[in-house]
């Protein structure tokens, strides 16, 4: 499971005769740091990363706050055509992103969006898909846990900030993971709508570095490590949330 | 009006949500939805054309074998990236030395772009002197063409698909089986359950929420498949890995014919929203909450 | 969890102040300049410095002009071009390829540079290379200004030639030249080594159809013309390659592509652009050039970019100028040939003789004999359709799933009703 990590890490580390040598090596024979400093002459890393991780740190938190806040209502709460609405959030996952670009790219520009930060991240403060998980992790919720607060009095806010939300640290550990993901790899819509090299996201920068005819494969390799170590990063941080027992949960809440 | 009871609440904890949602895809998606009634190169004005797309497609080869491609690529990826997924998920569900790691170790290939695992993955199913050939070779076996020939191009595809989203399918479970009070098991422990009836009995049942999740989302995510066909095989050879996605992609900005990569997603939408609503409905019978 | 919940918080707070104070910081360029905005691929990855510089130069020479340059790779270009295009954001000025050229011609997005040149007294159409210029005329108006041109040779591996004992190619070849060679490399050539590499796709074959005496499509572009006798001979003279073991079948290819191949000394013979003179330049063996052997006549491609201008632009004399500079100006000129950045398509040859004079490969002389015999690419409005089925078509043929004949009869009949809804 691990190969094709190790291998993009090794191939980042081989110099380009290296890279394409039959049979392919693990470990590079003559490691070299060449391909990260090119990485770095071509690209404004700190910048690239600066942008992408401001994006993706608004976007994944409104994700999470937005998603909560509906999966919640879907869970608990009675209104006129629930199911109807719901069909609605997953309706916008079914269709290739393709081909609302350029009605999205039209609308934008109609708000003097159009190569903005703003702009760039407004498509993604929310996630059916999130909304959609977190209405099964509060489905999952014993009612009895509610119920308790309820003799005491509490509206539906309260329950969800200090019962629902609490029991569902797990799943909202394992939302951030995959949105953080979604957010930091997004790549059609800021490329489309992203014109200024300094408001770039690294995964748009990096495609830059492909050539017509040629790429330096080593150098991808480089970037591609380079962009995927915050990833790796959010995973390890947020996967002990979803370690974490419900019942250590249950009883603090 | 009890079926309305909460209705200014839900409008509160709904809205944050729905309304982007509404207008950064709903509304597109409604322009695309009249744009698949007209012709249009994206270089000029949209020209109207009424139904004459939906008569195109209808009769298009390529689109329909794309189509059947799909289906045969969602049959073979959703059971087995479920149960590989499932299988890690209860596997790893207790905290034992290295779990941690494991858990990292499954989820790496989710987190590694497809450009990479499609590279590993033609490799090791390389024709001439890959590892799975080399190996059947060993044995005196001939293996197949893999990723270069028609007749498995497709399990070429599916087999990597599968492997590289386990680790997110385990995640989701995973996160599922964590919301499972241990007190039940306990309980049924205690009442002298075997492991096996814990499982079935206990765990898989109050899993059915995250299996719900899973079956809907990856069906969802799968009938739009492409980014990782298209690295590994182009939907080759000779169209055999071809999917709808990529004849959509290839309509819109390639041929410039964005009115009739309209239609296709419309038919593609049309068919992702039929499923999903069978489920939808069909979910009280199997989904146990509680 | 309220720890976590808190910090979720203030991250999102911080967040949206830095997103925001972001969002107003934006540079703000001197109100009295122009802004022209140019959007390239050809500069990507490797040649921004020196586009940088030729912007440089640019505005020295026109203080009032500032040029915006925007950029993406080439696999993501046109995607970007044609939401832009839509949205009504066309750039100033870009770049594109001729097999694009028609599409974006035809319909009505490029200015007619006619316009501006003939007021621009300093201007005289013979800086350009000839066939370069007009190629991007589009029915008396002037689209484009070529930047660049370049074609495909054959390069081949010398250690392998001399190691299996065969003369090295010469200018005077033809295809049965080729073929014996090829023969004899792989008598002696080890196993995983390849005599003579040439894919069977729709450039090749419209290039080798041109060597075979044949035309593509007829004059007024309303009939395929490639199954007749000439295709069958090209397409036959392609898939034998393959069918002969000269070429290696994809599966054989495995993982790397033609490039890597010839770089690991797998690749005797070679059909390939002259973009990659730099990434065989520090290969381990020697190597050269040389004229692609012909067939009934030699035939070589012809491909050229240009620098075009939005119909839409708010400043077409500043457009113009901008295209003119970075095309044919000495001073880009130059910066272009010192860091190999593609040949100018300018007339000049004393100029041009920096190019030719750079060590490796000796031969450069060959890239200006393959102008003498261009083929021009068949380019039609739905280009792109054109290619890919005849691509279908060619890949069925080399599969060996249909006959050669059978396959170009297809094609023909696929492109006739292509370009029955030009």
């Amino acid at each position: 499971m691990l190969f094709p990590f190790l291998w993009m890490v090794s191939s980042s580390l081989k110099n380009s005769v290296e890279a394409f040598a039959t049979p392919p090596t693990l470990f590079p024979k003559e490691p070299t740091l060449e391909n990260y400093r090119n990485v770095f002459r071509l690209l404004d890393m700190p910048r690239l990363f600066l942008n992408s991780i401001v994006v993706s740190l608004v976007c994944v938190f409104l994700q999470l706050a937005t998603s909560a806040l509906a999966g919640y209502a879907f869970a608990r709460l009675q209104f006129k055509a629930k199911n109807a609405i719901f069909l609605v959030y997953l309706a916008t996952m079914m269709i290739p992103f393709q081909v609302i670009i350029v009605p999205l790219f039209i609308g934008m520009r109609q708000f003097g969006l159009i190569d903005s930060y703003v702009g760039m991240g407004l498509p993604m403060i929310a996630s059916a898909f999130g909304v959609f998980l977190m209405r099964q992790a509060m489905l999952a919720i014993p009612r009895e846990l509610e119920e308790a607060a309820i003799l005491d009095g509490a509206n539906h806010f309260r329950l969800f900030f200090s019962v629902a939300l609490p029991l569902c640290i797990p799943t909202l550990a394992a939302l951030g993971i995959l949105s953080f993901m979604s957010v930091w790899n997004a790549y059609l819509w800021p490329l489309v709508i992203i014109f200024s090299p300094e408001k770039m996201t690294l995964p748009l920068a990096l495609s830059n570095l492909h050539g017509e005819n040629l790429t330096d494969w080593p150098m991808v390799m480089a970037a591609t490590t380079i962009a995927t170590l915050p990833i790796a990063i959010v995973y390890l941080i947020l996967q002990k949330q979803i370690a974490q027992s419900f019942l250590t949960a249950g009883l603090k809440g | 009006m009890i079926k309305n009871k909460h209705g200014r609440t839900a409008a509160l904890f709904i809205a944050p949500s729905f309304l982007p949602l509404i207008a950064f895809f709903i509304l597109p998606m409604l322009a695309a939805g009249v744009l698949s009634f007209t012709s249009w190169d994206l270089l000029s004005p949209p020209q109207w054309i009424g139904l004459d797309n939906f008569r195109e497609l209808i009769v298009d080869k390529d689109f329909l074998l794309s189509l059947r491609n799909t289906l045969l690529f969602i049959a073979g990826y959703l059971p087995l990236v479920y149960f590989l997924g499932l299988a890690a998920a209860l596997a790893l569900n207790r905290k034992f030395k290295g779990s941690t790691g494991l858990r990292a170790a499954y989820f790496l290939p989710v987190v590694t772009s497809w450009v990479i695992v499609a590279l590993l993955w033609k490799w090791i199913l390389n024709p001439n002197g890959g590892l799975v050939n080399s190996g059947l070779a060993a044995i005196g076996i001939e293996g197949p063409g893999w990723w270069a020939s028609k007749e498995w191009s497709m399990i070429s595809v599916i087999v990597p698909s599968a492997w590289k989203d386990l680790g997110y399918v385990m995640l989701i479970l995973l996160a599922g089986l964590q919301a499972i009070p241990p007190e039940y098991k306990e309980a049924a422990s205690i009442d002298g359950a075997s492991k096996r009836q814990i499982l079935f009995r206990i765990t898989l049942p109050l899993l059915t929420p995250a299996t719900f999740f899973v079956l809907v989302i990856s069906l969802i995510n799968n009938f739009q498949v492409f980014d990782q066909i298209w690295v590994m095989t182009e939907g080759g050879p000779e169209g055999s890995t071809s999917v709808v996605v990529q004849q959509i992609v290839k309509n819109s900005f390639e041929y410039g014919h964005m009115g009739y990569a309209s239609a296709l997603s419309m038919v593609l939408f049309l068919i992702i929203m039929i499923i999903t609503a069978a489920q939808v409905r069909l979910q009280k019978r199997w989904v146990k909450y509680e | 969890m309220k720890g976590i919940t808190r910090k979720l918080w203030a991250t999102g707070i911080a967040g949206l102040l830095v997103a925001g104070v972001g969002l107003v910081s934006n540079p703000i360029v001197a109100a009295s300049k122009t802004t022209v905005n140019f959007f390239t691929f050809t500069a990507v990855p490797d040649h921004m410095t020196e586009l940088k510089a030729m912007v440089a130069a640019f505005e020295k020479k026109n203080p009032t002009i500032h040029i915006n340059i925007q950029s993406a790779a080439y696999d993501d270009y046109f995607t970007k071009l044609k939401t832009r295009v839509a949205g009504r954001q066309t750039p100033d000025t870009f770049e594109l390829n001729y097999e694009n050229f028609v599409t974006y011609a035809a319909a009505g997005t490029l200015l007619d540079l006619n316009k501006a040149s003939a007021k621009d007294k300093t201007f005289k159409k013979a800086t350009y290379y000839g066939k370069a210029y007009d190629v991007f005329n589009l029915k008396g108006k002037q689209l484009g200004v070529p930047s660049s041109f370049s074609t495909v040779v054959m390069y081949y591996n010398k250690d392998l030639f001399k190691a299996a004992g065969v003369a090295f190619p010469t200018s005077k070849w033809d295809w049965s030249d080729e073929a014996a060679a090829a023969a004899q490399l792989k008598a002696k050539l080890p196993e995983g080594t390849y005599a003579d590499f040439q894919p069977t796709q729709f450039w090749e074959f419209y290039k080798v159809l041109g060597q075979a005496g044949g035309k593509f499509l007829s004059a007024d572009k309303k009939t395929a013309l490639f199954n007749k006798q000439p295709g069958i001979n090209a397409l036959t003279w392609l898939v034998s390659k393959t069918q002969n073991g000269y070429t290696p079948t994809k599966a054989q290819m495995g993982t790397m592509d033609d490039g890597a191949m010839f770089k690991a000394g797998k690749l005797a013979m070679h059909h390939t652009g002259i973009w990659m003179f730099d990434a065989y330049k520090d290969v381990p063996f020697g190597w050269d050039i040389v004229v692609q052997p012909g067939g009934v006549t030699p035939g070589n491609h012809f491909f050229a970019n240009a620098v075009v201008a939005s119909a839409t632009t708010k400043n077409p004399a500043a457009a113009w100028k901008w295209a003119r500079f970075m095309t044919s100006d000495p001073a880009a000129v130059k910066i272009r040939l010192a860091a190999g950045w593609e040949i100018p398509a300018i007339s000049d040859k004393k100029a041009l003789s920096i190019y030719l004079s750079q060590p490796v490969p000796a031969n450069r002389e060959a890239v200006f004999e393959a102008l003498k015999f261009p083929v021009t690419p068949p380019v039609i409005r739905q280009q792109n359709e054109m290619q890919d089925t005849v691509n279908a078509w060619l890949e069925k043929a080399l599969s060996g799933s249909v006959s050669v004949t059978e396959a170009l009869n297809s094609a023909a009949k696929d492109v006739n009703a292509i370009l029955a809804k030009e």
